[in-house]
């Protein structure tokens, strides 16, 4: 609606990509944006047909490193609205929600699921709710207008009169959409015109032009200058491209009245105007449209002052209660609410008769656009490919704004005009379910903090994925083959490292289905599905503790009980890690990742191992004959469901009296310690699978 | 002692021997800013001051004072400047003189390898990527993401949380709430140096 320049923040519909973005290492997902060309180029079967049906499958070109990713799932998208209409933090709860999920297993290469996929930092958490919001379910407010070039904040009650766009002297070029700087031109003074008495007051030998300086477009090219170098969008709605003046809707105004006022007193001279002046789209536009408010009102004013109160009642458009009254009046027939008199009268309307009315006869004769378009060449000396407005420029150009509108009626750039930046916004979230404020930004425009910011990241664990290279158990990598890419058929390990982000220590309970949901299915087992993450104290705290008590960190973990037993696996050599210095009593020299036991811990992190068997792309595709392999179809993706159980302080004032044991807080202790519970799905997004098989 | 790769000075600035820094007095670093090797910052492009005021004989990494060195550049701190990237202060004519412009940057800069930057301010917690130019006079406010290979037209500003690509660069997409944390460098400087931290994750 608002063209290329509207600013997207999420995009429905369009496929999430996976870009490398190589410099951080890190994956950058980006909504709206599709995969890089280069990786999908380098698949023989996207671009042409193959030589021979091997060819579909078998790709030796190396292509860009992957890099491993942790997708979350809202739970705002789930197919039973009743599971999160209760903010049921309660095991029985969720529980109930959890068996809802276990029917149906999340497929991350569903089609819908692609709608409820963000990274950690697209995710907010509601403190009430205790549950995690997406950019999709969540309520935005906006604080602020400003102009993304000047940083200029605009009123918002300017806003809607100027078309969300700058009215300063912020433009965009037309060719390029990239910025329009003022620059002062020295026009020669014409010695002819020196001493005349004129040439201190024309108007349109200006002096200031506006120039992109990324594709060298001026405003002289579409003829246009300006006398002062500021406020320069006033100045351009009156001019037209060419250097004629233009009539904003101010002066159509004035003029229509002058004319109608001298028309009453011109008597039949009206009526025989010529039918044949060319009207400018905004002059016909306008005169249709008065005239059609004139119709209307006297269709239905009987006469009741028919000028000021009728007039003003049509000014009010569709949506207004006196014309929905009106128009709701048709179809009930017998209603109260209408007088006899309109009812007797029905409306008679009519259709324009004069250009004054907004009539414009159509010129069926096109043979001076066709000349225009064969002869541009030959008479403007321009190229006539790249003087042809495309159909992006002509879609960023500012509708109504200094610009008849250009849809289909010229195809030149001659004809575009600089177009002013659209505004942006900062916005605050709301819950839409408790209506609590998740995230508010400062109203200075300038300022880049945050009164209240609750992200997702402050809450839930965050997911590194690592693949484990264990010297004499893993392969060694394959040859022409990229590095990251997992092999089919053979088991390969990935260290998962969780970090808790809370003050308090929580136990974790993955779950993942024992094949991935897709056209690949891969086996996967997780080795510790249930464990612990100690809470995200200070550094200094940890190192004190570890003085009184040197085995205090193996003592907390024997006492709990569970699955979970002494953390096994080996350490790193080399690397000293806080919360494993005081650990020489913690065993485990064993090479390989042990069933049932955490890899690895440390001051607020735990890391645990699974182990996946891809299934291979290349028979199975050739198998099931669903064609060839397509974009992403190798990423192997495993589902996962996260479960994480803390115990966090409740004040008394918070529990509401009559609940009782029914509703939260079954397991309160002496401080007020509530159980808490928080699960959700998430998509891990480990690596490509080779096509060697 | 052997020679290491990097300058390591007191407060914190890891500068590589092999990088190349004009006019080092009118550079000025904030701390903990790391300089890779192959980076060229060209402190020789300082402001000309057609008036008798002389920047000679200032202070090395001068502190400003009357008569003290014009900054041409000047970083802030925990920066980071990746291979072959190039600092360049932006010049235009001024007052009838051809003349240079301070370049500054924020706190918490990445500029990727290769990278030309001629802007005249970048803002705190910005991340540049690979081979990507930056036109004189551009202006980038605080917690911006350029992607690898764009081109920021001279005289855009990008205003803050926005993602930027493209040539010329548009802006995209926007920087979550939760994204602001990643644009942190501290851990980054630890893994460069003579005596550099395994990075983590």
């Amino acid at each position: 609606m608002f063209g290329n320049n509207r600013l997207p923040a999420f995009h429905p519909g369009l496929t999430q990509s996976r870009i490398r973005d190589t410099t951080s290492g890190k994956s950058l997902w980006f909504p709206g944006l599709r995969s890089p060309p280069s990786e999908s180029s380098s698949d023989p079967a996207n671009d042409q047909l193959p030589i021979t049906p091997e060819d579909y499958f078998y790709d030796s070109t190396p292509m860009a490193p992957f890099n491993p990713y942790t997708y979350i799932r809202c739970p705002c998208s789930e197919l039973n609205p009743y599971a999160k209409r209760t903010p049921d933090v309660t095991a029985q709860g969720l529980s109930r929600a959890a068996q809802d999920d276990d029917d149906h297993t999340f497929d991350p290469r569903a089609a819908r699921s692609n709608y409820s996929l963000y990274p950690l930092e697209y995710l907010s958490f509601c403190e009430d709710c205790h549950q995690i919001r997406c950019p999709r379910c969540v309520a935005e407010e906006i604080v602020c207008y400003y102009c993304p070039n000047c940083l200029f904040e605009v009123p918002s009650s300017n806003i809607r009169s100027e078309g969300n766009r700058c009215t300063r002297s912020c433009f965009q070029c037309p060719i390029c959409i990239g910025p329009l700087a003022v620059n002062h031109v020295e026009t020669p003074p014409d010695p002819n015109q020196l001493l005349s008495p004129d040439h201190a007051t024309s108007s349109h030998n200006g002096s200031y032009i506006l120039s992109c300086s990324y594709c060298n477009w001026s405003s002289t090219e579409i003829g246009i200058k300006f006398d002062k170098p500021n406020s320069i969008h006033m100045q351009l709605a009156k001019l037209r491209n060419g250097g004629e003046t233009r009539l904003t809707a101010k002066e159509r105004k004035e003029r229509r009245k002058e004319q109608a006022s001298q028309g009453g007193n011109g008597g039949s001279n009206q009526r025989e105007e010529d039918l044949d002046t060319v009207l400018d789209m905004e002059t016909q536009f306008a005169n249709l449209k008065s005239f059609y408010q004139n119709q209307l009102s006297d269709a239905n004013g009987t006469g009741k002052a028919g000028g000021d109160a009728s007039a003003a009642l049509g000014n009010l458009g569709f949506d207004a209660p006196a014309s929905l009254s009106r128009i709701m009046s048709l179809y009930t027939g017998s209603s109260s609410l209408h007088d006899k008199k309109s009812k007797s009268r029905p409306g008679t309307m009519r259709e324009a008769l004069a250009p004054s009315e907004g009539l414009q006869l159509a010129s069926l004769d096109e043979s001076s656009a066709i000349t225009a378009l064969q002869d541009f060449e030959s008479t403007t000396g321009l190229d006539a490919y790249s003087s042809t407005a495309s159909t992006s420029q002509l879609q960023s150009q500012a509708p109504y704004l200094g610009a008849s509108p250009l849809h289909g009626l010229t195809r030149f750039t001659s004809s575009l005009r600089p177009i002013p930046y659209l505004l942006r916004t900062k916005r605050s979230k709301r819950c839409p379910q408790c209506r609590h404020i998740i995230s508010k930004p400062e109203s200075k425009v300038t300022t880049t903090r945050f009164r209240i910011r609750l992200i997702a990241g402050n809450y839930i664990p965050t997911i590194t994925i690592k693949q484990l290279i264990i010297p004499g158990l893993t392969p060694p990598p394959m040859p022409n083959q990229p590095p990251d890419t997992i092999a089919p058929l053979q088991p390969a390990q990935f260290v998962l490292t969780f970090k808790n982000p809370i003050f308090e220590s929580v136990r974790v309970t993955l779950a993942t289905p024992a094949t991935t949901p897709g056209r690949f299915p891969a086996k996967v087992t997780i080795l510790c599905p249930q464990f612990e993450i100690d809470s995200n104290t200070d550094a200094w705290e940890e190192v004190l503790n570890t003085n009184n008590t040197p085995t205090s960190s193996s003592q907390n973990l024997s006492s709990s009980t569970g699955p979970e037993g002494a953390p096994g696996g080996r350490k790193r050599a080399g690397t000293l890690r806080p919360g494993t210095a005081g650990g020489a009593s913690l065993a485990g020299e064993e090479l390989g990742p042990e069933v049932g036991k955490v890899w690895d811990k440390g001051r607020n992190w735990t890391s645990i191992v699974i182990e996946v068997i891809p299934a291979s792309l290349v028979q199975t595709a050739k198998r099931d004959g669903k064609g060839p392999i397509k974009e992403d179809e190798d990423v192997l993706e495993i589902p996962m469901f996260v479960r994480i159980e803390w115990e966090a302080e409740a004040p008394e004032d918070e529990i509401m009296p009559g609940l009782g044991g029914a509703g939260k807080g079954n397991n309160k202790e002496g401080g007020g310690k509530e159980k808490r519970e928080l699960a959700y799905w998430c998509v891990l997004g480990l690596g490509r699978v080779a096509r060697t098989l | 002692p052997p020679r290491g790769e990097y300058i390591e000075t007191d407060t914190g600035n890891k500068v590589a021997r092999k990088a190349t820094l004009v006019g080092t007095q009118n550079i000025m670093l904030g701390g903990k800013t790391v300089i890779q090797p192959d980076v060229m910052i060209r402190g020789d492009l300082a402001r000309t001051i057609p008036s008798s005021h002389s920047s000679a004989g200032g202070s090395a990494g001068g502190s400003g004072g009357p008569g003290g060195s014009n900054t041409a550049v000047a970083i802030g701190r925990y920066c980071f400047l990746s291979r072959g990237c190039c600092l360049r202060p932006p010049g235009r004519v001024y007052k009838g003189v051809f003349t240079h412009m301070p370049l500054r940057l924020g706190d918490h800069v990445y500029i990727g390898p290769g990278t030309v930057v001629q802007a005249a301010q970048i803002g705190n917690h910005v991340h540049i990527g690979a081979k990507v130019v930056i036109g004189e006079f551009a202006i980038i406010k605080d917690y911006v993401k350029v992607l690898d290979g764009s081109v920021v037209p001279p005289n855009m500003v990008i205003p803050s949380f926005s993602i930027v690509a493209g040539q010329p660069a548009r802006i995209i997409g926007e920087i979550p709430e939760g994204g602001i944390e990643a644009f942190e460098l501290r851990e980054l400087y630890k893994t460069v140096g003579n005596n550099p931290v395994p990075a983590t994750g």
